[in-house]
């Protein structure tokens, strides 16, 4: 259900298809979808597994190509780029979180979160600088030397989200953020993810759970490749929320609100919520 | 650009240093190539400068003149001298007379070898040259006496000079001043011993250290009384007279010879040039060994770059995934395995002259240091890094994004 404006919208895909294989045994992981996407939407993608959510966010991540149709990212046909343009597109303006985190483990955080930076040019001091500054927003300041199997699921993922972050993308996707996460660690991204959709970022996530929707401004369901439903759960994304949220665990909710200029030290809070 | 590059670099650094043993082993093995390849090239130097130094050390004042006809025959290159052996010799003790008498010549040396076993009281010498000359020798070649002193005009022709290994062989001592030997039938003293050097090989790869040198009286008695002239060296009064030399002694000779050209006459680089010829196929071909075991270490780079991108192929995905582009990952691998055969090649470098040093206590030349074999084992070694790291980094980038990602390690 896109909603009519006169801005050119971030993404717009038109009668995309992907194939896998070849003549009889090729197969459509996507199949002419036709989608757009608004400036500061919050998207969550559901469906069940091979229904083509992942495949889906590859191709807008410039992970992968389309076999067919077409893919606008600003206005502007991706087919056309060659691979270092692509590349270069990947590191200025899409930040990518995965499920298994995919950190480098031989990196301390702080390095991890200024790899992409490396890809842009920016002079190493400089670059451990902005990481750290993401970092402190994240509260893992203390964390920066860690290396990544020194931290929780959950910090890893914040880590993850730091890194995506770090080159201020103006789209963000997200491959079930949460699925290698318990509840508690779910929760806490889930508000980051929030706090990143009010900030003016747009947001895709694919998920399973059906808890996590109510979070997303606009909610796509998957099925066989295909667009299954498309609701908008929250018209204006400014708006105050009207959906209930449905907290995961009365006792394990965040209580503090994650800012980027936030001073005082949350330490004590933060231990108290593991 | 040079930003990414120092990143490069950093990044190689650590990946290396945490694979240590691994590394070492593969730069081991670059090492051991191009040690392999500086040692041939750093002998071959010494043998280059031993020659050049000789004929230097006449500040190009010596010209030599050989008999036959000029020949480009592939033989020359391994033995200069044989074809004479067959033959007499087109050089006559006339022409000696005549070249001497020239303006410019200070000096004409006839050099002539004979064959002999040498006996002396407890003891044989086999394989030892006779060389019979005038006593000018001592100036157109650079010998020097350890002890007693050259022929001069004044000695018998039944005194001879001997060389340093030959003296303690038959006599066992370095100073045989006065011990006596029998030469076909003929009995000599020996007047004086010869200094350890540096052997001329321009003089009909005489062994000097191994040599007797009698009088050119008595060598031609051993030869019926007929001279058998190998080689005459002309030494000039100054250096700038050379070519004009050269032409006379050439238009005395051709007009001694009925215009017959039935000798050659050659100066400054030109004498050592059978030599220096021979020595360069001889390098070429122990060279090209060498490289063998280069191009050995060169396969273990890239074995070890290989393991290295299938480990990482995680890694090379994750990056791919945040900005890098295919050069960027191309560029990261290259430069490791570059850092590696750097490595190898300045450790090889050292330990190439290290061992040419060692090989050369039980040789008479010392290696010698020069650019080119720097620029060698240079080229060799970036050359090694390039060709070799170019396959995996090329491997490297050209993994699929998403497949990457989806490696556990």
């Amino acid at each position: 259900m896109p909603k009519a404006t006169t801005s050119t919208p971030v993404i717009q895909l038109t009668t995309l298809t992907k194939r896998y294989g070849f003549g009889e045994t090729s197969h459509k992981a996507l199949d002419e979808v036709t989608l757009t996407i608004e400036k500061g939407e919050f998207i969550a993608v559901m469906g069940p597994s091979g229904c083509g959510k992942t495949t889906l966010l590859n191709v807008i991540g410039l992970l992968d190509r389309a076999s067919e149709g077409d893919y606008d990212l600003d206005g502007k046909s991706v087919a056309s780029l060659s691979g270092q343009q692509q590349a270069r597109v990947r590191s200025s303006q899409i930040g990518i979180v995965f499920q298994s985190f995919n950190l480098i483990h031989r990196l301390n955080v702080l390095d991890n979160v200024a790899l992409p930076l490396t890809y842009s040019g920016i002079p190493h001091l400089k670059r451990l600088e902005r990481a750290s500054e993401i970092l402190k927003t994240f509260h893992l300041q203390e964390r920066e030397y860690y290396m990544p199997w020194q931290l929780s699921g959950g910090q890893m993922q914040r880590v993850a989200i730091a890194r995506a972050l770090v080159n201020h993308p103006s789209i963000i996707l997200a491959d079930e953020p949460t699925g290698n996460l318990d509840s508690r660690s779910s929760h806490v991204i889930m508000e980051e993810l929030s706090q990143l959709h009010k900030q003016g970022n747009t947001i895709i996530m694919v998920t399973h759970n059906p808890n996590l929707t109510s979070y997303a401004s606009r909610v796509i369901n998957m099925l066989d490749g295909k667009i299954a439903s498309d609701t908008s759960t929250m018209p204006d994304p400014t708006a105050p929320k009207k959906s209930v949220k449905i907290p995961l665990n009365q006792h394990t909710k965040r209580k503090e609100k994650i800012t980027k200029t936030t001073k005082t030290p949350r330490k004590k809070t933060r231990k108290a919520a593991k | 650009m040079i930003q990414l590059l120092t990143d490069h670099v950093h990044n190689a650094y650590h990946s290396l240093r945490s694979n240590r043993g691994r590394t070492l082993l593969t730069v081991l093995g670059i090492a051991i190539g191009i040690a392999s390849v500086t040692c041939t090239l750093a002998i071959s130097d010494g043998v280059r400068k031993m020659v050049d130094t000789q004929v230097s050390a006449f500040n190009g004042r010596l010209a030599v003149v050989r008999p036959g006809f000029k020949s480009h025959d592939p033989n020359q290159l391994v033995s200069p001298v044989t074809q004479q052996s067959f033959s007499t010799s087109t050089l006559t003790d006339a022409d000696t007379a005549a070249l001497s008498k020239l303006p410019n010549v200070e000096t004409a040396v006839p050099l002539m070898t004979i064959e002999g076993t040498i006996h002396a009281q407890h003891a044989t010498g086999s394989n030892s040259v006779v060389l019979a000359t005038t006593p000018d020798f001592a100036k157109v070649s650079n010998i020097t006496m350890l002890s007693g002193k050259f022929l001069d005009d004044t000695t018998d022709d039944n005194t001879a000079v001997i060389g340093l290994q030959l003296a303690i062989s038959l006599f066992d001592t370095d100073h045989p001043i006065g011990e006596a030997f029998t030469m076909r039938g003929q009995q000599f003293t020996v007047v004086g011993v010869l200094r350890q050097d540096s052997a001329p090989i321009n003089f009909n790869n005489v062994d000097l250290n191994n040599a007797v040198v009698v009088s050119f009286e008595q060598g031609k008695n051993f030869n019926q009384g007929r001279s058998q002239i190998q080689q005459i060296d002309l030494l000039t009064k100054k250096s700038s007279d050379l070519s004009d030399a050269t032409k006379q002694a050439k238009s005395k000779l051709l007009s001694q010879h009925l215009g017959e050209e039935d000798f050659s006459i050659t100066s400054g680089k030109a004498i050592t040039q059978p030599t220096g010829q021979l020595f360069q196929v001889m390098t070429g071909v122990m060279t090209a060994i060498a490289a063998i075991s280069l191009i050995v270490g060169g396969i273990g780079i890239m074995n070890i770059m290989l393991v290295g991108v299938a480990e990482r192929t995680r890694e090379i995905g994750i990056r791919k995934a945040v900005g890098a582009s295919q050069r960027a990952i191309v560029a990261q691998f290259l430069i490791e395995s570059l850092i590696m055969s750097g490595f190898g090649g300045l450790i090889g470098y050292g330990f190439g002259y290290l061992s040419a040093f060692i090989v050369s206590i039980f040789l008479y030349f010392t290696p010698a240091f020069s650019l080119q074999t720097a620029g060698i084992a240079l080229g060799m070694m970036i050359a090694v890094g390039l060709f070799f790291g170019l396959y995996p980094a090329l491997k490297a980038a050209r993994k699929d994004t998403i497949e990457s990602l989806r490696q556990y390690h």
